[in-house]
């Protein structure tokens, strides 16, 4: 499944567009995972995985109307697709079942 | 206000970003942006500049590649497609960019043919870059003359003594050449012909490559010849197996029969020296031992120096070189010139190289180059005035999406699609022209279209191309559509001035070609009649050759005076018009060492030479046979009488080393060479021998005259043949280069004007055209012809005038520095320069005013009907 391996930072863009479902765009998802991780990220870190998701499918597009904010550009919104979606569930199922293979010990 | 991201980022952001993610990405640069530009500014922008340039990579860079291959073919057709309707449309404008813009090709071409020929001389040696030439300077109290003359020892010498020399060789030198110039003969053939005398290195110096024969060896022995392809042919009607067979020689100086041993190709034509043997130049040194002395210069040295040599140093090294030799050497400063920059920049004065011939090849480039750009700005003009036909195709193309690129390239095609034809014309033209265009250069010029040229015509035409086109297609191309397609003529004050502009500068270019014209014409003029204080008219000269000893020579001489015709004869030594023998030594009372050095024009004369010749008399008398004793006495010029500074110098004394010369005449001033140098003094002395043979003739008789003599000249010099020239032609070829500068000057003079005018030709019936409507207004109104006729031109004249004005003083500039060449030059008077304003204003306003007059007796009615 190469075409649908899906990077750390990926997934966590992905779960970002899904999160804000169809009301994503670059500069939100960028202020929420910046306040999640608790680090700065250049905003062009969103695009690349914004645009290799898209091209793999995982996520689609629209303008919005526009507006006077953002210098009379329109912003681009993401919605997850359902092949997203699933790549999603499996990446979750997949790190679930393996952790719970942890043995219950304690690590201290 | 909002705050504006950096400005040149994102212009470098918009430049590189692909079209499709551009407004998502601008957009959240510049929220992300805002929102840190409220905390902190300078973070912001540094911020908004880095995170572009993080943008740059692959995935967003748009593809450059502007078109498909098959669209831009698509493009390419309708491109031509379109051009060619416009060429077929407007027939004129057409016409008159295609006559233009070939005339001014043609003119470079021809221009770059002559200039890359001049280039070339000399440059075919194959080691050119290390071949030098040693020069000599001497200090003499009158300032440093430079000369190319060398005593023979000196090329040994330095090979010996200098290890920066890897090989020399020496030639024999102009005042030698008669060495190298006589009769050979074999049993068949019998020629008059030229040599050199070189020593045994030359061929490996120089590459005139042999045919036969080894060049370490064919000049080793003194009974060696080798001789060129072409007087093989003529000798033996053959250049093989000629190898060892005999030559009979006889000159002035020698007799002897010398063994060919090998043939060179003939010397190129770009080569300076042109020679049919070689011999070898030890000849010279037996029979003349004096050469063979430091202190005397019977020869040109020649060296190649060792890879990597330091000009610089080499020449410090040698200054001393020759005066360490000799006593008599001690101001002379030895230098080295590269060889084959001897023929542009042979030139010097006062120790300093000066002008030369390199000065005609600057002045033909930028010619060249002016008139290419006079036509060039026609085509600018007229297409940039014709914007108006094409706004609407302008419009259209745009508002379906053509960008300003595709714009651009249609505009540069158009032009160098009118570049391609008219070189095509200029080719024809030049091939046409270039026998007349070889005449009046003195050269053998061949066009081929080989790779080199055509890689230089396709240089032009791109050249040309581009620039003519570039006005247009950026003006042009840069039109809003939407006010273009409204119909809102855009003819902004820039672009009138623009248009102005180039006219001002095509006009003060033809300005000042015509006052250079003028002022070289004028100059000629005045070499040509100018009272020169003696009489060229009806004077033939010729050489007396062979071993004619004096007295034979008497009977020879008086054999002449008495040939019916003949008005009087005389003979000297050297050359009145080119080369007058020059001595130095003079001393006279209250004169200073100093003095003693300079040197004079003497040349030595029989009798009758001054009547000969018609010099005036001023005082005295002239070299009599009623006298005896004439050989110690003097005869002066005017300046030499002032310079000497006697008040009553005939009679009094001048010494010449230890012997008394008595003055017994003075004669007026005359001018003995050209007039780029001033008149010095000449001291005239008494000897019968000199070898140039000087006759006057009776005006109307000269054929039977000169059959007569060639008679009495063949009787006393068996072989020899009987060649003179006329004094007065020999005068001519003083103002050789000049002569040709003024012929070329005329017609590119012409050729400025006709395109110049063709220019503001297109640009008056266009402007004519375009206020038709106006012009019937104003004429429904009362309107005179005469009146519309002004309005018409008074905008072209204004033109022309600023043109004029600015013209004339770079003009008077141009004129005053050539004319500082002169030592005898016309004083330049305004009136030459204000008729050059009125001739160029008057032939501006014929141009214009065909046109203006036709359309101001348009009838009104005709113009305004069809509204």
């Amino acid at each position: 499944m190469i075409e649908h391996s899906l990077g750390e930072f990926e997934e966590l863009v992905l779960l970002m567009v899904a999160a804000h479902h169809d009301e994503a765009y670059g500069v939100l998802i960028l202020e929420n995972l910046e306040e999640k991780l608790g680090k700065k990220i250049n905003i062009s870190a969103i695009h690349v995985a914004l645009k290799r998701m898209e091209n793999k499918g995982f996520v689609k597009s629209r303008f919005g109307g526009i507006t006077n904010e953002r210098g009379g550009r329109r912003k681009k919104f993401y919605a997850i697709t359902a092949l997203g979606k699933r790549v999603l569930d499996n990446q979750y199922a997949l790190r679930t079942s393996i952790y719970q293979q942890i043995p219950k010990i304690s690590f201290s | 206000m909002k705050p504006s991201p950096p400005h040149r980022a994102l212009k470098f952001l918009r430049w590189f970003c692909r079209e499709d993610y551009i407004e998502e990405i601008e957009g959240d640069l510049t929220e992300v942006f805002e929102k840190q530009y409220e905390q902190s500014q300078t973070k912001a922008r540094r911020k908004f500049t880095w995170s572009v340039i993080r943008y740059f990579r692959p995935e967003f860079i748009k593809s450059f590649k502007t078109s498909s291959s098959a669209n831009s073919v698509a493009m390419f057709r309708h491109n031509f497609l379109l051009a060619f309707r416009q060429f077929k449309r407007y027939k004129g404008t057409f016409l008159i960019n295609l006559v233009g813009l070939s005339s001014g090709l043609a003119c470079a071409l021809l221009i770059y043919l002559w200039v890359n020929d001049e280039l070339n001389v000399d440059k075919f040696h194959e080691k050119d870059d290390r071949l030098y030439q040693v020069m000599q300077n001497f200090d003499r109290p009158n300032g440093v003359v430079t000369g190319d003359y060398t005593p023979a020892l000196l090329a040994k010498a330095l090979l010996s003594e200098i290890p920066e020399v890897e090989n020399a060789t020496l030639t024999n030198t102009i005042y030698q050449s008669n060495w190298a110039k006589g009769i050979l003969s074999n049993k068949d053939n019998s020629i008059n012909t030229k040599g050199i005398l070189a020593d045994s290195d030359y061929l490996n110096v120089f590459s005139y490559n042999l045919i036969q024969g080894d060049k370490d060896k064919v000049l080793a022995d003194k009974n060696s010849i080798v001789i060129s392809e072409r007087l093989a042919k003529k000798m033996f009607n053959t250049s093989e197996n000629i190898i060892g067979k005999a030559l009979d020689w006889e000159s002035e100086d020698l007799k002897k029969v010398f063994q060919v041993s090998g043939i060179f190709k003939n010397t190129p034509l770009n080569s300076t020296v042109a020679f049919d043997f070689i011999l070898n130049y030890d000849i010279l040194l037996d029979n003349n031992p004096e050469s063979n002395e430091w202190y005397s210069d019977h020869a040109y040295t020649y060296l190649v120096l060792r890879e990597g040599t330091d000009i610089r140093q080499f020449n410090d090294k040698i200054a001393r070189f020759l005066s360490s030799k000799h006593p008599l050497r001690a101001k002379c400063t030895l230098f080295v010139q590269q060889y084959s920059k001897r023929y542009l920049h042979g030139k010097y004065e006062n120790g300093k190289q000066v002008g030369d011939r390199i000065v005609y090849v600057r002045l033909f480039s930028i010619i060249a180059l002016f008139i290419l750009l006079i036509a060039c700005i026609n085509f600018m003009n007229l297409s940039s005035a014709q914007a108006s036909r094409k706004m609407k195709e302008i419009g259209v193309k745009k508002a379906i999406g053509a960008n300003r690129k595709a714009l651009i390239i249609q505009f540069l095609s158009e032009s160098i699609l009118m570049s391609i034809l008219s070189m095509m014309i200029a080719v024809l033209c030049v091939m046409l022209l270039l026998p007349q265009f070889n005449v009046i250069t003195g050269k053998s010029l061949h066009f081929t279209l080989g790779t080199g040229d055509m890689l230089i015509m396709l240089s032009i035409v791109l050249f040309t191309g581009l620039v003519a086109g570039s006005y247009p297609a950026f003006y042009l191309s840069g039109f809003n559509p939407t006010s273009v397609l409204k119909g809102k003529p855009n003819s902004s004050l820039r672009e009138q001035w623009v248009r102005k502009g180039l006219v001002i500068f095509q006009f003060s270019l033809s300005t000042i070609f015509i006052v250079c014209f003028l002022v070289i014409s004028k100059q000629i003029e005045l070499t040509q009649t100018k009272n020169l204080g003696y009489d060229q008219d009806n004077i033939i000269s010729f050489q007396r050759h062979g071993a004619l000893d004096v007295d034979d020579f008497e009977v020879f001489l008086s054999e002449v005076k008495n040939t019916p015709g003949v008005v009087s004869a005389s003979n000297m030594s050297g050359n009145i018009i080119k080369q007058i023998n020059l001595n130095v030594g003079y001393s006279w009372e209250g004169s200073t060492r100093e003095d003693a050095e300079i040197t004079f024009p003497s040349p030595e004369v029989n009798y009758a030479f001054i009547e000969t010749l018609g010099i005036a008399l001023k005082e005295g008398r002239s070299f009599s046979p009623e006298y005896s004793n004439e050989t110690s006495k003097l005869v002066i010029n005017e300046v030499a009488a002032k310079m000497i500074g006697f008040k009553d110098p005939i009679g009094r004394y001048v010494k010449r080393g230890s012997q008394e010369m008595q003055i017994i005449g003075v004669v007026k001033n005359f001018h003995y060479t050209s007039f780029h140098e001033i008149i010095k003094p000449v001291f005239f002395r008494f000897d019968p021998i000199g070898k140039t043979v000087l006759v006057k003739i009776k005006a109307g008789t000269e054929r039977a005259t000169i059959e007569h003599l060639k008679e009495i000249y063949e009787k006393f010099h068996p072989k020899n043949p009987f060649e003179f020239t006329f004094l007065d032609d020999d005068y001519q070829s003083l103002y050789e280069a000049e002569n040709r500068v003024a012929i070329l000057s005329k017609y590119f003079t012409i050729i400025a004007i006709i395109i110049s005018c063709l220019g503001l030709f297109g640009l008056a019936a266009f402007t004519a055209e375009r206020r038709t409507k106006e012009i019937g207004i104003r004429k429904i109104l009362g309107a005179s012809v005469f009146g519309i006729v002004r309005i018409l031109t008074s905008d072209f004249t204004k033109t022309i005038v600023i043109a004029i004005f600015i013209s004339l003083p770079i003009s008077y500039f141009l004129a005053k520095n050539w004319l500082d060449n002169f030592a005898y030059r016309i004083d330049l008077q305004w009136w030459l320069f204000i008729g050059t304003g009125l001739m160029t204003l008057l032939i501006a306003w014929l141009t214009v005013g065909i046109q203006t007059i036709k359309a101001a007796r348009i009838n009104p009615t005709e113009c305004l009907k069809d509204e």
